[in-house]
């Protein structure tokens, strides 16, 4: 019965997202997604998320967000490794529920580093997930992947940097 | 080693490391493959296996192994309670290890009081211990306090008609002074397992020339274990999986029929063997590193899938027990005995 339902609310939303495109034609101004400038952005999001992933290795109690037993993110998960941005959301058995990838980099936050997390919502949380899932990119969607596999194979930094080759 | 053996090893051992390394760049949208070198049947001594033994007659003895606590400056972190974890293991194992050999990372910053704590620790062992240091232990004081504490950095001993061997493998070639950083910028960098800025590491020049001499009367019939922090072969050079100087520095040991080489860093279980030179991998006293997206050799000897909910999960201490043949067994000793599968539990021969 839910189902049904569900099936005749979408539809119903798909026929007016239709209407508003037609009647508005011209909205659809925003330049593609491969765009340079938007992919800057999205690499500025990933650069400050491995920045983030990386705080908290050698520098314990500095960023309480983060951790205040020394550990950071990237003590345990290199390269964004076994963090699977492809299999989310999933049951996970620390979460206890079908949860999302930036649950569980607060779980890791909380339980593993000592901190105190962030808002799902905040800059922070989203950047450590871009720089998550940019560092696993080409990995198929697979909901629900619950055994280890190998991150995308990385030579450099794993993402255009300065001049320095580094962060 | 047999004959037919060692022609394939030597005809292998030509492929250099720039070949892996431009053949490996060609590939990396592809798998890469673990090391240059694929096992050859012949040379298979992993599980099940028959080993080829040294024909030298020794007196068995087993050494423990720990290694990789990583402890902080902070007071009662968990990672001190896992190292005397590993410490208090190791006392009790019957029989008592005739020695412990440490592989390098007993601190995560390289402070002074990070190894000073591991130094304690490690004092509470009722049996003598040697250890070797990790790029953690180094680049703040490149090496000043981990020398005061334990010395030497290259050692051999003669134990029971085997050579015990342990090397600085984590040199790297000075990165820091053309962008002028400090020690602390150093120790930064180098303590991110994908520093890209850090360059390889290794034995280098001294090492390999202090390995030649340390051999050179050695005879080849002498079972040898030798311990590095980084594996001995090509795993992952990206995350320092790997030893630059390592073909040299099994070009040393071909003389030798057995060498056993045990190495910290992976935080994982992992095997690899090359011609004479077998090289098992250790667990850390901190936390397991993720296996790196290469295609293992022996992929049936590495750690279950590990709970991060469970802080001990893939943590542990190990035993190397060498036979009368000079046959090593490896041996390791989890601290949840779920994250080692059976067969790898009932020991990995060297
Ligand atoms: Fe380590
Ligand atoms: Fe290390």
């Amino acid at each position: 019965m839910r189902k049904k339902q569900f099936v005749k609310v979408s539809s119903a939303a798909i026929l007016l997202g239709s209407v508003v495109f037609l009647v508005s034609g011209t909205v659809q101004s925003k330049e593609p997604l491969d765009d340079a400038a938007d992919f800057d952005r999205l690499m500025d999001a990933v650069a400050y998320g491995d920045m983030l992933w990386h705080t908290g290795e050698g520098e314990g109690g500095k960023h309480k967000e983060l951790s205040t037993n020394g550990l950071g993110c990237a003590n345990c998960h290199p390269d964004g490794s076994a963090t699977q941005p492809q299999s989310w959301p999933k049951y996970q058995t620390n979460l206890g529920k079908v949860g999302t990838l930036r649950e569980m980099i607060n779980w890791c936050i909380q339980v593993v580093q000592n901190g105190k997390g962030y808002a799902l919502d905040s800059k922070e949380m989203i950047a450590m997930e871009a720089y998550a899932t940019y560092m696993n990119r080409g990995a198929k969607l697979d909901p629900g992947l619950n055994a280890q596999t190998a991150p995308f194979v990385i030579s450099g930094p794993g993402y255009p940097t300065n001049d320095e080759g580094n962060r | 080693m047999r004959e037919k053996d060692k022609k394939i090893f030597s005809e292998k051992e030509k492929i250099t490391r720039r070949d892996f390394l431009g053949l490996s760049a060609k590939g990396a949208a592809a798998t890469m493959i673990a090391g240059v070198f694929s096992p050859s049947v012949g040379s298979m001594i992993g599980l099940g296996g028959v080993a080829e033994a040294a024909t030298k007659k020794i007196k068995p003895f087993t050494f423990a192994v720990m290694t990789d606590g990583h402890l902080y400056n902070i007071k009662d972190h968990r990672f001190d309670a896992m190292f005397m974890k590993a410490v208090d293991m190791i006392n009790n194992m019957k029989p008592r290890p005739d020695m412990v050999i440490y592989g390098g990372d007993i601190g995560q910053t390289g402070l002074e009081a990070e190894i000073k704590k591991g130094k304690n620790m490690l004092d509470k062992l009722k049996m003598p211990y040697k250890v070797i240091p990790g790029e953690h232990d180094w680049y703040l004081d490149m090496g000043k306090a981990w020398r005061g504490f334990f010395g030497e950095e290259n050692w051999s001993i003669n134990h029971n008609g085997a050579h015990v061997i342990g090397m600085n493998s984590i040199k790297i070639d000075d990165f820091w002074t053309g962008p002028g950083l400090t020690p602390e910028e150093r120790m930064g960098r180098v303590l991110e397992l994908e520093c890209n800025s850090c360059g390889p590491w290794g034995v280098e020049e001294d090492g390999l020339e202090w390995l030649k001499k340390d051999v050179k009367k050695v005879s080849p019939d002498t079972p040898v274990v030798i311990f590095t922090h980084s594996p001995l072969w090509d795993y992952y050079p990206r995350w320092n999986f790997a030893t630059k100087d390592a073909p040299e520095i099994r070009n040393i040991l071909r003389k030798f029929d057995n060498v056993m080489s045990v190495h910290g860093h992976v935080h994982q279980v992992v095997f690899n063997k090359i011609g004479n030179i077998s090289s098992v991998g250790t667990s850390s006293t901190s936390w397991p590193w993720p296996y790196p997206p290469v295609e293992l050799p022996y992929p049936h000897i590495r750690h279950n899938r590990l709970d991060p909910g469970n802080f001990e999960d893939g943590m542990g201490a190990h035993h190397l027990s060498v036979a009368d043949n000079g046959v090593g067994t490896m041996f390791y000793d989890p601290f949840e005995p779920s994250s080692i599968p059976d067969a790898v539990k009932r020991g990995v021969k060297l």
